[in-house]
């Protein structure tokens, strides 16, 4: 699983910096970049559901997309109401994706232990 | 099962990959403004910081103003001394004055030039001509240029004196003079013959007859008993040239 995800994201990487060179204008570069924040987080929370055993392809899809639109549309509209609704965002997504990796951590330090047990 | 755990894998690897394209997007997209453009895209912190600058570089033009006032005073106090140390002050006040570094004072003409108010007919061949009823960069130049013809000591357009390396300039909807922006109304004082300088001005075929056959209410005109034309607070620093050693002692 892990292999998977790493393959996918040097491959994602590789791709844009090879092939893709599309101008993105600077006013909405920060939504981009909170998109990306949103999917990397929707990414560590498929990861933890699958360590857990409850992972849907369809729930991980769809809250993929959904977080990444909706962060940057919460922050656009921050932006136009002149509140820094970015700043929750970042903080939401950011504490978030701290949980679900201290998770993930715990369940591999669990495995060796186990390992070593039965050892 | 198997089945199952294949489209996890599968679902896996395309969002991680999607994940990977954002980023990779959004850190090019960063690196780019870092490089080429601002160094912060928030629009209020370089509106306060562009204020910000702009107050202490008026405060700094008072202060390099009252400093050079205070130059020449000190320049007099020094030549009270010997009669040599006199005639030297004496000429480089005149040549302080030539090179417009003090406030100067006497007989004049204030000449206003503004952007035409009239309200032109849409159907008629003056609206198809809209730049006949603006000031322009070269109407600045061009009458600077004919008030000096006419004898003018000082010149300033809206209190920047006009020195040897004054530049004038249209960029965009302003006009720079000395690098500073300026618009409509410009309020220009030149000291000299108030007559002549006038005169030469409302010249038939001079640099005003244009202007004021668009619209006589473009320019206005006044004979001063006394013009105060402000001292140049630019910066007097030369970076390139350099005087030249006189003939007679080089090698």
């Amino acid at each position: 699983m892990i292999a998977v995800g790493l393959l996918g994201l040097a491959l994602g990487i590789l791709i844009t910096y090879l092939f893709v060179n599309v101008p993105i204008p600077s006013e909405w570069s920060a939504y981009l970049s909170l998109a990306a924040l949103a999917g990397l987080d929707t990414a560590f929370g498929g990861w933890r559901a699958a360590l857990e055993g409850r992972f849907h392809p369809d729930v991980f899809v769809s809250g993929f997309i959904v977080n990444a639109l909706l962060a940057s549309l919460l922050a656009y509209l921050g932006d136009r109401l002149g509140v820094d609704l970015f700043l929750a965002a970042v903080v939401t997504l950011g504490g978030r994706m701290f949980l679900n990796l201290s998770l993930i951590r715990r369940y591999y330090l669990n495995q060796i232990s186990l390992k070593r047990q039965r050892g | 099962m198997n089945e199952n755990r294949r489209t996890q894998m599968i679902t896996f690897f395309f969002i991680w990959l999607v994940v990977g394209i954002l980023l990779a997007v959004s850190l090019k997209a960063q690196v780019q403004i870092r490089t080429a453009e601002l160094p912060s895209a928030r629009f209020p912190d370089l509106a306060r910081a562009y204020l910000q600058e702009k107050r202490s570089a008026q405060a700094l033009e008072e202060e390099i103003r009252s400093l050079r006032a205070r130059i020449t005073e000190l320049e007099n106090a020094l030549a009270t001394g010997t009669k040599q140390a006199q005639v030297l002050n004496q000429s480089l006040q005149e040549a302080k004055m030539l090179a417009g570094l003090t406030d100067v004072e006497g007989p004049g003409i204030e000449l206003i030039l503004r952007d035409s108010t009239k309200k032109v007919d849409p159907g008629s061949i003056e609206s198809a001509l809209p730049d006949l009823f603006i000031i322009h960069d070269y109407d600045l130049l061009r009458v600077v240029n004919e008030l000096r013809q006419a004898g003018a000591e000082a010149i300033s357009i809206n209190g920047q004196r006009i020195v040897a390396t004054t530049g004038i300039r249209c960029v965009g909807p302003v006009i720079f003079v000395n690098d500073v922006k300026m618009a409509s109304p410009f309020v220009i004082h030149a000291i000299g013959d108030p007559q002549t300088l006038e005169s030469a001005l409302r010249m038939p075929g001079g640099v005003l007859q244009d202007i004021i056959e668009a619209d006589p209410k473009m320019v206005e005109i006044k004979q001063l008993a006394s013009v105060r034309v402000p001292a140049y607070t630019g910066s007097t620093q030369f970076r390139f040239a350099r005087p030249v050693a006189s003939e007679g002692k080089s090698r």
